[in-house]
């Protein structure tokens, strides 16, 4: 049940004037004078500032909705740091090793090249592995000047990618290093490199989905 | 005063706060109907920018930076010191990154046992040029305490362009469309970041001064 509240003429007089948006030491307005027309003039100004206003708090909000409601990962490629974020706060700033952009010819393809550079953009982390084993990719052979082998298995090299790898597509992981003194700087094929520890945390705070940011 | 009084009051005291948080702009003054409307503009292709999974700039010459954003989270921030522009009102709408500075990248050569050294910042220019789809060309130049010589190169290059353009619309004997174009003046380090940033087919939306 409702109860009335009794309202005062002075609270009646202020709640009038919030609505209106009247400033309080405004002149009274006299229908029929050159005040008025200005009035009408100042009011449709300030109909279309207030639907401006509008407009540009609607799309503020809009633009807040897509922003990563869970926490996010986020790498700079520049300056090899790996950041994990929940909104502006920073959770964790770890040092990493990210793509070396240098280029490797592809044998006998005309003038396709492999180019280590990290991809930039938005990804999802799309899987979690322990103990993670390596499969040499055929660069991998090609730019040590070996034999690409014929027998899957001879492309499975174990610990060296650290406790940990989470992938991101197309092949690419953030995992761990064997060479952490190279940490911060670009020397990787486009994975991203963490030391042990802070690989550790990454891996336990990340979920499947989990969006990673590159720039 | 009464409580429906005071619980109006509340409402309309504690409303600007909460939009306050999500306000986009700052700085922006909502009395000012031309910012207003800017800013409006410049929101409604952010929308559709960071609604997508993709990275892209913001550049603001209003507060004077250039913002790597992504999901219309600000990632990193680059401070323009001084900024010069031509057709400022042909400003509008979303940009496409086609053409920007070469990066000398080192090869493998598998038969030698020289190992290579990767790309840093350090290998990024600090005085280029970005084009952009629809046409629209940014000048990225040092600041000119920093590195004079360079700097003298991008004025040159300014220069040369406004007389070009002066020279292409006399001798068409009208004016013609001037395609906007932006000089940008930033540290050498920040304009090292930016070409590192700056990816093909990446999108740009400037937010531009009303007072100017």
């Amino acid at each position: 049940m409702i109860t009335p509240v009794p309202v005062t003429f002075s609270s009646l007089i202020l709640i009038a004037l919030l609505v209106a948006d009247v400033p309080p030491n405004s002149q009274a307005l006299l229908p029929g004078s050159e005040t008025h027309t200005l009035s009408i003039a100042h009011t449709a100004g300030d109909a279309h500032l207030n639907g401006l206003q509008a407009r540009y708090k609607a799309l503020s909000a809009q633009l807040s909705r897509l922003k990563p409601q869970q926490p996010y990962i986020l790498v700079d490629t520049a300056r090899n740091h790996l950041y994990v974020k929940r909104r502006q706060e920073v959770v964790l700033d770890a040092l990493a090793s990210t793509g070396s952009g240098i280029i490797l010819d592809k044998p006998g393809e005309g003038n396709d090249q492999w180019v280590f550079d990290t991809p930039r953009g938005e990804f999802l982390v799309q899987s979690k592995l322990t103990d993670p084993a390596w499969v040499k990719p055929d660069w991998a052979f090609i730019e040590e000047g070996e034999e690409i082998p014929k027998n899957p298995a001879d492309r499975v090299e174990e610990g060296v990618l650290g406790e940990y790898a989470l992938g991101f597509g197309k092949g690419y992981f953030i995992h761990g290093t064997l060479y952490t003194r190279l940490l911060g700087k670009n020397v990787t094929h486009g994975c991203i490199r963490l030391n042990d520890g802070d690989l550790k945390r990454v891996y336990t705070f990340a979920r499947v989905g989990t969006p990673i940011i590159i720039f | 005063m009464s409580f429906c009084a005071v619980l109006f009051i509340l409402l309309v005291l504690g409303t600007p706060s909460q939009a306050g948080d999500l306000e986009a702009f700052h700085d922006l003054h909502l009395n000012d109907p031309g910012a207003v409307q800017e800013a409006t503009r410049v929101l409604e292709e952010e929308v559709k920018l960071a609604a997508r999974a993709q990275t892209y700039l913001l550049i603001d010459l209003v507060t004077q930076t250039i913002q790597i954003k992504g999901r219309g989270i600000e990632l990193h921030r680059i401070p323009i010191v001084a900024w010069s522009a031509k057709a400022v009102q042909n400003m509008k709408g979303a940009y496409r990154l086609i053409a920007r500075p070469p990066v000398l990248r080192r090869k493998i050569d598998p038969t030698a046992s020289i190992e290579q050294e990767p790309i840093s910042l350090a290998d990024m220019p600090v005085d280029y040029t970005l084009s952009y789809s629809p046409p629209l060309t940014i000048d990225v130049a040092p600041v000119v305490g920093e590195n004079p010589v360079q700097w003298l190169r991008a004025q040159g290059k300014m220069w040369w362009r406004n007389a070009k353009d002066w020279s292409d619309s006399f001798s068409a004997g009208q004016s013609i469309t001037q395609s906007p174009h932006l000089q940008l003046e930033v540290s050498a380090e920040q304009g090292r970041s930016l070409a590192w940033s700056a990816v093909d087919g990446m999108a740009l939306v400037i937010r531009r001064p009303t007072d100017k």
